[in-house]
């Protein structure tokens, strides 16, 4: 009669303890699978600083048609045969107002080159206010041209999520340098130097 | 007998069955019919994260790049030219994967849509097996030893009564001697 009782209850239990293991197993491989997926990912372009990666790089530069605060017409397909700068610019944006003083400076150096300088473009977001950018320039210093950007396209197009970011374009009109945060008048340069001179060898 | 009752509920089953897969392709394939342009760009919008806040559709986020891409997907639904996967897939193009909030129903991210799938059918045929192994144990037949095994299980507990009947009795004398004293 025991023996009956320990074959039954036994029976469901040992299918189990045999079960039991690979569950375990495939649920921890789950798990450590999703700790792997998560840790490797990126949070996106918000934490990169410095040169980062973008679809336009060797491609066209977008098409920009705008207006400069000055309003006069801005169509930046017409810069080509010049190296030509594009800095996206929030006046509400602290590191933005932090790099102003270097593209000071790096306007600055440009201009040394005489014609063969990099041309520099300020490009606003969308919902900037415009008299705060004029009062900002005004008091900061800068002289260039600063380009609205009132419907946001300019914008979607380079893909720039957070200001400030810097594009670099050839005299051919192709991008090829995209700068994410907050750059300095000496490293801009450099990069420009460097892209002239690959651009020479070309 | 269990089995031929299994096979009477068939019907049953297979009616369930119908209406929750009815309900099921209803609700995937259903067309509520031409949207407007706004709601296009709602819709639109809500399929993509800002790329830039944590946790924000551009739909609702206030940061200038979600202003701008709602712009952008704006001009995009008022030119007529694109479909919402494709004006979802140029923003997707311009600022990265991260801002894709729905999976891509093809290639290996689909997998994103068939595992989950997968997972609730092996679970149901799991439980399904379960339940027929529980329901074969209930049906199983008592044998000798079950009947003696029960027999004696009666035979204690009737004893067990009788004790404490018994002891109830004792306790009530007991009481009643005490309230006379």
């Amino acid at each position: 009669m025991s023996e009956s009782q320990v074959d039954v209850g036994d029976d469901a239990p040992a299918t189990s303890r045999r079960v039991a293991p690979f569950v375990v197993l495939g649920v921890l491989v789950v798990i450590v699978a999703l700790v792997v997926v998560l840790a490797g990912s990126s949070s996106g372009p918000k934490d990169e600083v410095g040169l980062v990666e973008s679809p336009l790089l060797g491609r066209a530069a977008p098409t920009v048609r705008s207006t400069t605060l000055d309003g006069a017409p801005f169509d930046l397909a017409r810069r080509k045969g010049s190296w030509v700068v594009v800095n996206f610019f929030n006046s509400t944006c602290a590191p933005c107002r932090a790099e102003h003083p270097a593209l000071v400076e790096f306007v600055e150096q440009q201009r040394s080159f005489g014609a063969d300088g990099a041309e520099l473009y300020t490009m606003l977001q969308i919902n900037d206010d415009i008299d705060r950018v004029k009062s900002f320039f005004l008091t900061r210093g800068g002289d260039w041209p600063i380009v609205r950007d009132d419907e946001g396209t300019a914008n979607v197009d380079f893909g720039v999520a957070l200001v400030p970011e810097t594009f670099i374009i050839n005299p051919d009109g192709v991008v090829v340098v995209r700068w994410a945060g907050q750059i300095d008048a000496e490293t801009l340069s450099r990069l420009v130097q460097q892209q002239r001179d690959l651009y020479g060898l070309s | 007998m269990s089995r031929t009752s299994a096979w009477k509920q068939w019907p049953g089953w297979l009616a369930l069955f119908l209406v929750v897969g009815g309900l099921l392709v209803f609700g995937t394939v259903k067309d509520s019919g031409p949207l407007t342009p706004e709601e296009r760009v709602e819709e639109i919008t809500k399929r993509i994260a800002c790329p830039v806040c944590d946790g924000e559709t551009v739909y609702e986020s206030a940061n200038p790049s979600s202003v701008a891409i709602r712009a952008e997907v704006k001009a995009q639904v008022a030119q007529g030219q694109n479909s919402d996967d494709e004006i979802v897939a140029f923003i997707v193009q311009q600022f990265g994967a991260q801002t894709q909030l729905v999976p891509n129903a093809t290639g290996f991210d689909s997998l994103v849509w068939i595992l989950p799938a997968m997972a609730l059918v092996c679970a149901a045929v799991g439980l399904f097996f379960a339940f027929r192994k529980w329901k074969h144990n209930v049906d199983a037949v008592p044998d000798d030893d079950d009947r003696a095994r029960v027999a004696e299980a009666m035979a204690a507990e009737d004893d067990a009564e009788q004790r404490v009947e018994l002891a109830e009795d004792g306790a009530a004398d007991s009481g009643e001697d005490g309230d006379e004293s």
